[in-house]
């Protein structure tokens, strides 16, 4: 164990690297450290807005989702409450048109009836006439008897 | 020249430098000239380990920042090692120096740490690696021209340059220096000279309370480099006991030293990276003490 220049050597060289490790190393790397921290922090809290963003998208989204959805509701409503005022409508349309046609339809029944009776009428009076002529000869003429005719005929 | 391989001879070659020197013939590194060298004279192998082992440390961290110059991409690899290390560093200078700006305390504690970390770890390096290879290197290259190689055993070799006082005082001796620069810069050298002066025992008994302060102020740079010389010189010497027990003992010795190599090794991890560790607290307590104008 023995002390000699070699001391006097060491403490240079550790000047040296020191001075080195102080100049040039240690600043740029700590710099980088912090300026690395401190992006890291930043980065976190824009995710951290983000995602408070995002919740409140969430929440607009929700709202208008729900508005939308109590929309469509009530048009979905009105459509029905439509389709079904014009189903009883066309239904009572119907309903009346049958009845139009179903009156009409027996007028006419009624009237081709009443038709038919007259001329069946006319006809046995006719016949009645002729028939009475042939035997009566030529006592009783049409237009002599027209009144008693025409009560006889209604009274059938 | 010592040609019988023996245990003394074995543990004196591990433990003894390359040391070159000015005699009155001139520059030489012969072993046996060492004693006319007198104090100029210097441990090469120390010296070699450690430049190169802190051009390794300035190399790397170096390379780290060249990867690290962009903040935005994500570290990796060695620059983790590189952060990490600094993070490390500036946690423990925050805890002890707290709020004094000072900009070259963390630099100063970072390549103490990494720089006495890697000498330390030199340690674990098997002891006739390096040694037995730089002998028949040299030998090789130089045994023809240089007088005083006769062999590859002829040329000393000591790995570990934290087994070396010279290297352990001589960090100490620098961290000396810089104390005393900031306890003059930062108290001023009236309040330096007053705190080595003043204490313990008032005005009156000035020359009593300088030697008694100037034991306590010496004391701390020379206890700091013994400190870690004595533990690692300790943990060398079992290293090379260790092996001793492989070259000249019977077969069952050898097996168990191997055992005990790798038990002690993995032990001497731990005190590689706290001698390290202690050295570069001490380092920033006793400047953070320089820093500090409270009188006590």
């Amino acid at each position: 164990m023995n002390i000699n220049a070699t001391l006097i050597a060491q403490a240079v060289v550790m000047i040296v690297f020191v001075a080195i490790c102080w100049r040039y190393i240690y600043p740029p790397i700590l710099s980088v450290m912090k300026e690395r921290e401190k992006r890291i922090s930043d980065g976190l809290e824009a995710a951290k807005k983000a995602d408070d963003s995002l919740e409140e998208a969430k929440l607009a989204f929700d709202k208008e989702l729900n508005q939308a959805k109590a929309e469509a509701a009530e048009i979905l409503d009105k459509a029905n409450a439509r389709a079904s005022q014009i189903v009883s409508d066309a239904a009572s349309k119907a309903e009346a048109e049958a009845e139009k046609i179903l009156t009409s339809a027996s007028t006419t029944i009624e009237n081709e009836t009443n038709k038919a009776k007259e001329e069946l009428r006319q006809q046995m009076s006719d016949i009645i006439i002729d028939t009475t002529q042939k035997i009566l000869g030529d006592e009783i003429s049409k237009e002599k008897h027209e009144e008693i005719l025409k009560k006889a005929a209604e009274e059938l | 020249m010592a040609s019988e391989l023996t245990t003394e001879s074995y543990i004196s070659h591990h433990l003894t430098n390359l040391t070159c020197g000015k005699t009155s013939e001139g520059w030489t590194c012969d072993p046996y000239k060492v004693d006319q060298m007198g104090f100029w004279a210097f441990h090469v192998d120390s010296l070699f380990w450690s430049i190169g082992l802190g051009a390794l440390f300035v190399f790397v961290f170096r390379k780290a920042i060249s990867k690290n110059s962009d903040a935005s991409v994500a570290p990796s690899g060695m620059q983790n090692f590189v952060e990490m290390s600094i993070e490390f560093v500036e946690d423990n200078v925050q805890s002890l120096f707290g709020s004094v700006k000072n900009t070259l305390i963390a630099p100063l504690a970072l390549t103490v740490f990494v720089w006495i970390l890697l000498m330390n770890l030199m340690d674990l390096v098997p002891v006739d690696f390096l040694p037995v290879l730089a002998g028949h290197v040299a030998y090789a290259i130089a045994g023809d021209a240089v007088e005083w190689i006769k062999g590859p055993e002829s040329l000393y070799f000591k790995v570990v340059p934290t087994t070396d006082p010279n290297i352990t005082l001589g960090m100490a001796f620098g961290i000396f220096i810089l104390t005393i620069y900031y306890s003059i810069t930062v108290k001023g050298l009236k309040a330096f000279v007053a705190e080595l002066t003043l204490h313990p025992f008032g005005k009156y008994m000035i020359p009593i309370n300088f030697v008694l302060e100037m034991v306590n102020f010496i004391a701390k740079p020379i206890s700091l480099g013994l400190r870690l010389f004595g533990n690692l010189y300790a943990g060398e010497m079992i290293f090379i006991l260790i092996a001793l027990m492989l070259f000249f003992s019977s077969i069952p010795i050898g097996v168990l030293g191997f055992g005990l190599h790798l038990v002690w090794a993995l032990f001497h991890i731990l005190i590689v990276a706290l001698q390290a560790f202690i050295f570069m607290a001490l380092t920033i307590a006793y400047l953070a003490m320089a820093h500090e104008t409270e009188e006590h």
